[in-house]
């Protein structure tokens, strides 16, 4: 498969972006170079110059923001295929977070200045960015509510329900390696201990089973319960 | 109130300070790293050859006036990774550009 091919491959399998004419997806591939991060590897950090958009083409990334009081905050954790950046290449900032690949990582990497000539010349594409700015702007209202009204629990009981896969009948959250609890309790906005706890709780109540490789949803409607509390 | 074009704001004026710091180092001065200020924190990344220059860029980074913290990503033979951890030096003000940093 030629860039080109790749590229438009990886286009077609993100949201809004799927449609693109032809025309512009030449232009974003003419541009655009993959590149490989391995696990821990950081694509970019906040408060660097906003000077490129990425298209997450395989493996997972998470975004995430030094508190003022020096504590890491998830913002996001994305999955193939998905742009990131952006934000911060249209509003003009530097990046807000920081991208660290979870794991193996290829992305695309597209100058700004390639989707910022875009934008004024193809409505179409200018119609796909808002609405992909648009579910952003949805994603972080959630993400105040959770962290400003809900207990840790109640989060916790969320995410799990989010991350869900079906497996044999059962509902699981699977462990990836890098599914740590530190990692967790980072994507949570607490800490290892209040987690630990937060978990036990939930297991005591026999809500979920935590196991090695994976966490067993015993009882989704119960946890659904706990996270709208 | 949005910041203008023309007024930089503290943030980008704390990463050009760093960046001449380590410019001007002979240990970090030709290294390809990344920079980045946010809420007065430096954020370091890249890769090096070893821990004493890790360790040289993140004290000439603290040494920069206005820096409150360096988060040091950087790689380097045995080095933490991931590396999330930092030291504060001095505690967070309410009085800053944070918002117009989102």
């Amino acid at each position: 498969m030629n860039n080109f091919d790749q590229i438009k491959n990886a286009l077609q399998r993100i949201r809004h972006l799927n449609d693109l004419p032809d025309e512009i997806q030449q232009r974003i591939a003419a541009s655009a170079t993959l590149r490989h991060f391995d696990t821990g590897q950081i694509i970019y950090v906040e408060g660097e110059p906003a000077e490129s958009i990425y298209i997450l083409e395989a493996g997972w990334v998470k975004a995430t923001r030094m508190t003022r009081e020096g504590r890491e905050q998830a913002m996001m954790f994305l999955r193939p295929v998905e742009m990131f950046g952006d934000i911060a290449v249209f509003t003009g900032t530097t990046y807000p977070g920081t991208v660290v690949a979870l794991e193996a990582v290829d992305v695309w990497i597209i100058p700004a200045k390639t989707i910022l000539d875009l934008i004024p010349r193809y409505p179409t594409f200018a119609a796909a960015v808002i609405r992909h700015l648009g579910e952003r702007v949805l994603h972080y209202i959630s993400l105040v509510e959770d962290l400003s009204l809900r207990s840790v629990e109640a989060r916790l009981a969320n995410t799990l329900l989010r991350n869900a896969e079906l497996h044999e009948g059962q509902l699981i959250v699977p462990r990836h390696e890098w599914t740590t609890f530190d990692e967790m309790a980072v994507r949570l906005g607490t800490v290892r201990d209040v987690l630990g706890r937060a978990l036990k709780t939930l297991e005591a109540e026999g809500l979920l089973r935590v196991q090695k490789q994976a966490i067993i949803l015993l009882d989704p409607k119960g946890l659904e319960e706990r996270g709208s509390l | 109130m949005m910041m203008s074009e023309t007024t930089p704001n503290p943030d980008e004026q704390l990463r050009t300070r760093i960046i001449q710091a380590l410019m001007l180092d002979e240990r970090t001065a030709a290294l390809d790293l990344r920079v980045g200020a946010l809420n007065g924190i430096a954020h370091l990344a890249g890769t090096v050859a070893s821990l004493d220059v890790r360790d040289a860029a993140q004290e000439l980074a603290e040494c920069v006036r206005g820096v409150r913290g360096v988060v040091n990503r950087i790689e380097a033979p045995g080095a933490p990774s991931p590396s999330r951890n930092i030291r504060l030096l001095f505690p967070p003000v309410q009085e800053d550009n944070d918002m117009e940093n989102k």
